[in-house]
């Protein structure tokens, strides 16, 4: 009788602490976020903004010689990664970087994917709407047509030995010259990731 | 007392000779007549993590400017954990390689802290002895002033 009250009390204990969770709180990525080997983490991401705000601020790539701000187009970073990777965290950090800088503005009015703000289009089909004032409708011909593009590409290189596995991504961003379609900076960044899994796989 | 001595001295000596072959330090060399003219930083620091500030060692802080005219620092960061006993204690509290966090916070002209995206703390590993050179750029040319931080890296442990 004792023996069951003890297995009784045992089992209750056991279920009470696996049915345990947390809350939901905020909390630091860099040091509380999960980091797993398959995808790119946020603290992945910070970390790559980061050094590629770095290295494309200190190239002086942004700087033109008439003075004039640039005018940067954000095209495509193709996640070539096999992983869930969002690429637009990284090309947004980048185009923050690129205002902050004061040498580059970015436009929206052309993207990779198509414009990424549909209105400079959208407002000037109004040329033919009455109900508008003519003079207050923005005029064809005015919208500035972007000088850089910024692109890039996410590969990575999964291996794997014994119950040890490791990826590596590799990020490769680039900004293109549109006049002369030469690439003004570019640069490569890796991130490696590695974890040892128990006998049972997990 | 005899008979138990021998075999705890043989332990020992085998724990010595354990970890004493388990260094895994970098050695470096540069040449000693240096051409390069450097433009140093003055710094002051202010730790409240003596293990961190024993670990590392800051060997010197440059500054310069950028194409764009946009201040760039460098810091030449080697790790102290070298020796019989750092070695020893950092394998036994799984700490070696020395994983650490840095960021760099820049202020303008006015002390306002500017946000970017380099903002964000950075991975650093540092095998014992080893030199690192971490470099932070200014987000635009108005930013001269800044803050290095350093600390350990929790997740790593």
């Amino acid at each position: 009788m004792k023996t069951i009250s003890i297995f009784t009390v045992a089992a209750l204990a056991a279920g009470f602490l696996c049915g345990c969770g947390s809350s939901a709180r905020r909390i630091d990525p860099t040091t509380q976020g999960v980091t797993t080997v398959r995808d790119v983490n946020t603290r992945d991401w910070n970390d790559v903004a980061a050094r590629a705000v770095n290295s494309l601020v200190a190239s002086g790539a942004l700087v033109r010689q008439d003075g004039r701000k640039a005018i940067v187009m954000i095209n495509e970073v193709k996640n070539r990664s096999g992983s869930r990777a969002r690429t637009q965290i990284l090309t947004n950090k980048l185009r923050q970087a690129m205002l902050a800088s004061g040498k580059a503005v970015t436009t929206t009015a052309v993207g990779g994917r198509g414009p990424e703000d549909n209105a400079t289009r959208q407002i000037r089909e109004l040329e033919n709407d009455d109900l508008f004032n003519q003079a207050t409708v923005q005029k064809r011909g005015t919208v500035i047509s972007p000088d850089l593009s910024l692109s890039g590409e996410i590969i990575n290189q999964a291996t794997s030995s014994g119950r040890t596995r490791e990826n590596t991504f590799y990020f490769h961003v680039v900004l293109t010259d549109l006049k002369t379609g030469l690439a003004i900076w570019e640069d490569n960044f890796e991130i490696t990731k590695q974890e040892t899994v128990n006998i049972f796989g997990y | 007392m005899k008979k138990h001595f021998l075999p705890a001295a043989a332990a020992a000596l085998a724990l010595v000779l354990g970890a004493s072959g388990c260094q895994d330090t970098v050695n470096t060399m540069e040449n000693r007549d240096l051409a390069m003219n450097p433009d140093s930083v003055d710094t002051r620091a202010f730790s409240t993590d003596s293990f961190c500030r024993d670990r590392l060692a800051l060997i010197s802080m440059r500054r310069s400017t950028t194409p764009g005219g946009v201040m760039m620092v460098q810091a030449q960061i080697r790790s102290e954990r070298y020796g019989f006993w750092s070695e020893m204690w950092s394998g036994m509290t799984g700490t070696n390689p020395y994983h650490v966090l840095y960021r760099f916070d820049w202020m303008d002209q006015n002390g306002m802290a500017v946000s970017t995206a380099a903002n964000a703390w950075q991975p650093l590993i540092f095998a014992p002895g080893e030199v690192k050179f971490i470099q932070g750029v200014a987000p635009n040319s108005r930013c001269k002033d800044f803050i290095l931080s350093v600390r350990e890296d929790p997740s790593a442990r």
